[in-house]
């Protein structure tokens, strides 16, 4: 899809100060710079948090070094700032004067600690829209608990439900970052809709998000399995936990790589396909004779057929299986892994990844963004900023700003 | 709870449904508390023609509803919605292969989980005046979604200018597998085959092993979220420019976007994850915590979760355990030391909290400054976590044939902007009356040949 009118991205103008020190709130602020906005990151004057934490550009050092601030923060304009000092959140303050968004992940104590009340800055900026981001929120008996990515999806309920089949081994915690993501996607939700508010009303508010209860809302079936039959899922290897065991569905396949393929034997049409499937390739051994043809008779056979679909896949390429089964019309998935996506025929003819030039490493390929509109291009990606890189040019404009205002 | 109030004018509606072959509804009905009204909320009078179905176009729809958007949707009586089919179903206990031939289409519970605050009318599109129906609700709605497999809309001539012609500046939000261009445009997909292809299902495991993957259709909501955003950055855009969009979502790209650092690890350092050291399990790579691990409580597959990032939550940690000897190992006298040795104080760690509450251990670490989390089941979280519980996180609503049931909201708390959780999702076809009568403009006698033919 092109754009066609190439009208200004939605959020062009916007300010937005980012106090971030989690993915959670980074990954928002990410987001919001992708629509447009100018998003300035405050940092305390060693750096924020997420600098430190890796991997690191080819084994370089440092703060302007770590892939995981690289990530989290593209677009963004970094800004240092003292705020336990003698001014206090002075300097944030001056900010939030000329925002329109804050970004926040302090916990109650946290924001306690540093002077910051959340309410009375909505009360002082009647048009600011301030976004808390934290692991349980800002009010209730847990508010001030710690937590991490793992932590998180533990309590809010996902990771009951990730792992494997046998049951000595504990969940496990699916890759990325997952718990903080999700906060990320309802803070972002949350923050449209403030911005939509704001069109009607001209006024800002506080949004108070939950990482724990983003958690706890993105279980999927897990929640109607007990808001209805009040029954509990049990975790299984790769595919959807249920109250009761069913079958695998990850195959292995000749070149040590996995699909993901459900067998159906239930649904006539599929049943063909993959018997037509497997013909071609003269492995549907006794699947086409005539008892196979009925379901009842299948499912009594559904070992045997499970074994043949084994052997099938065990013998041909991941990939191969995945392009074929694709064409017999089947929801069939190969388990690709990160490095594979570069070389993805369907993303680069969509030109999904974007180069992104850093200095003393070249161009590094990010993802690009997950929505495409008509309307507009995507926002041209720049590298995360170097920690203090905007510190005078923004202070000084807004610094004259403020003067002007007054 | 909802209020039970005596059937009003509303109800000779769910008569007429009784009719045509909805199961038995009883009078008792609160018809009143039903019936289509204005709505609150930031999307209040915007108004959609939604086509979705399943769960993700119907989880990010639901987004617009309950933020006081109209969202209509359109259903066909002759190829049910799978989430009316799924049986899902108070009191009864199934593994969702197990489908009834002809289920109750209005007993579903995972329907009116995701469709809450919508209004629902039922439109045959194989038939030409199912379509010009459809025609006249696009033209008085000013967003459409979808997210049918790649051609259905197009099937039906319900293509970007088309739309725009009939609803001049309308948002056209679509919402596939893997995006409306390239060679894989067609794929079919759902949520495990979309996380396999997108990676996230790869980078969860435990090292050496195949991988654990997820254990739910985690990119079904994802991308709904991701849908619900571009919806609502479309409509802010709108506001300002008055110009409409087509917005395409790749559920699969939007599931690289959640790969994180890993990616650039890959492409940077040219990382390779298919190596015997990776996945890391519930270990973390970066930053070098340990313990960073899920640990065996008391009870049949009970089990919390403990990350331990510096020294002070070590002896947060140690402070809890008390004067054991293992503790003061100088294997685990450093992060550096405790990251190095994560082996040997996994199994000292597991054994400590073996027999142990995992909730009671839970706020025995908080309460030294740990970060410590109980592997909460969704009893756990619906009905005890008081965490949850104080923020109103889950609500109820009745039901007409389910009765009361309990809802996810939204976990944000807004200081002005309402959730207004008006009514569950519709019946089959509930709201056909309202809809093509009332906002439609279809006569009486139009509408009963319409009903007669099958048409809606």
């Amino acid at each position: 899809m092109q754009p066609q009118s190439g009208l200004p991205h939605p959020l062009t103008g916007l300010n937005v100060i980012e106090l971030a020190e989690d993915p959670a709130g980074e990954y928002v602020g990410r987001l919001l710079a992708e629509m447009g906005a100018r998003v300035i990151k405050l940092e305390p004057p060693q750096g924020a948090p997420s600098r430190a934490v890796g991997p690191f550009a080819r084994g370089q050092t440092g703060p302007d070094a770590s892939l995981n601030f690289w990530f989290y923060n593209s677009n963004k304009a970094s800004v240092t700032v003292h705020l336990g000092g003698p001014d206090g959140t002075a300097p944030l303050v001056a900010l939030l004067g000329r925002a329109d968004i804050f970004v926040c992940t302090l916990q109650p104590a946290a924001l306690k600690a540093a002077g910051l009340d959340l309410e009375a800055l909505t009360q002082t900026f009647p048009k600011l829209i301030v976004l808390s981001v934290t692991a349980f929120g800002l009010t209730g008996p847990w508010a001030d608990y710690k937590s991490s990515d793992l932590v998180a999806l533990a309590a809010g309920g996902p990771l009951n439900s990730c792992g494997y089949d046998d049951h000595s081994i504990p969940p496990i915690r699916p890759g990325g970052n997952q718990g903080y993501h999700s906060a990320a996607s309802f803070a972002h939700i949350a923050v449209m809709l403030a911005l939509l508010e704001r069109q009607k009303t001209g006024l800002g508010q506080l949004l108070d998000v939950s990482m724990h209860e983003a958690c706890a809302v993105n279980v999927e079936l897990a929640n109607p399995y007990w808001f209805y039959p009040k029954v509990q899922v049990k975790r299984q290897t790769c595919r959807h936990a249920q109250p009761s065991p069913t079958q695998p569905a990850l195959f292995r396949c000749a070149d040590d790589r996995f699909v993901y393929f459900v067998l159906i034997v239930a649904e006539p049409k599929s049943w063909e396909a993959l018997v037509r499937w497997m013909d071609g390739h003269g492995m549907a051994a006794q699947l086409t004779e005539p008892d196979f043809s009925d379901v009842a008779y299948r499912q009594a056979n559904f070992d045997q057929i499970q074994e043949l679909v084994e052997c099938f896949f065990l013998v041909h390429g991941s990939d191969e299986m995945y392009k074929e089964g694709q064409a017999m019309g089947l929801p069939i998935g190969v388990l690709n892994a990160p490095e594979d996506l570069f070389a993805d025929e369907h993303l680069i003819a969509r030109k999904f990844f974007v180069d992104v030039e850093h200095e003393g490493v070249g161009t590094v390929p990010y993802p690009g963004a997950a929505y495409r509109f008509s309307t507009f291009g995507e926002v041209a990606r720049t590298a995360a900023p170097k920690l203090g890189a905007d510190t005078k040019a923004v202070l000084a404009e807004f610094a004259t700003k403020t003067t002007e205002h007054a | 709870m909802s209020e039970r109030r005596s059937p009003g004018p509303g109800a000779v509606i769910m008569q007429q449904q009784s009719a045509s072959g909805a199961p038995h509804l009883s009078s008792q009905i609160a018809a009143d508390s039903r019936r289509p009204r204005a709505r609150q909320g930031p999307l209040a009078g915007v108004r959609v023609a939604d086509f979705c179905w399943m769960g993700v176009g119907a989880c990010a729809t639901r987004l617009l509803a309950d933020f006081g958007a109209e969202v209509i949707r359109i259903e066909d009586r002759n190829r049910l919605d799978m989430p009316r089919r799924l049986p899902i179903y108070k009191g009864e206990a199934r593994t969702y292969g197990e489908e009834d031939a002809n289920p109750d289409p209005n007993k579903g519970g995972l329907f009116n989980n995701y469709n809450r605050n919508k209004l629902g009318v039922t439109i045959n599109m194989r038939t030409a005046k199912g379509r010009a129906l459809a025609d006249r609700l696009i033209a008085a709605s000013s967003v459409v979604t979808e997210n049918f497999a790649p051609g259905v809309m197009e099937r039906w001539g319900l293509v970007y200018d088309r739309l725009n012609e009939l609803s001049p500046n309308v948002i056209f939000a679509r919402m596939s597998g893997f995006g409306h261009s390239g060679p894989h445009a067609e794929y079919r997909s759902y949520g495990p085959v979309v996380q396999a292809v997108s990676g996230i299902s790869h980078i969860s495991g435990l090292p050496g092993e195949e991988p654990s993957g997820w254990g739910l259709s985690y990119m079904d909501n994802e991308a709904a979220f991701f849908n619900a955003s571009a919806l609502l950055t479309a409509i802010y855009h709108r506001n300002i420019t008055g110009v409409g969009a087509e917005i395409d979502v790749s559920a699969v790209e939007a599931g690289i976007n959640l790969l994180g650092p890993i990616l650039l690890d890959v492409a940077v350092n040219g990382r390779s994850t298919r190596g015997p050291d990776y996945p890391p399990g519930n270990r973390l790579e970066h930053p070098d915590a340990a313990p960073h691990g899920v640990y065996p409580c008391a009870g049949s597959d009970r089990w919390i979760a403990i990350a331990v990032f510096n020294d002070q939550e070590w002896r947060g940690l140690r402070s809890a355990i008390g004067d054991q000897d293992w503790t003061r190992d100088p294997r685990f006298s450093s992060q550096a030391a405790r990251f190095a040795n994560q082996e040997a104080l996994d199994a000292r760690l597991a054994e400590w909290t073996r027999d142990k509450d995992r909730h009671e251990l839970m706020h025995a670490l908080q309460a030294r400054g740990v970060a410590a989390g109980a592997v909460q089941t969704t009893e756990d979280t619906i009905d005890h976590d008081p965490q949850i519980a104080g923020r109103g996180l889950f609500f109820e609503l009745d039901h007409p044939v389910i009765g009361e049931a309990l809802f996810e909201g939204t976990p944000v708390q807004f200081s002005r902007t309402v959730q207004e959780n008006w009514r569950s999702a519709p019946l089959l076809g509930e709201d056909n009356a309202h809809v093509f009568k009332t906002l439609l403009g279809v006569e009486d006698d139009e509408y009963e040949e319409l009903a007669a033919e099958g048409v809606i």
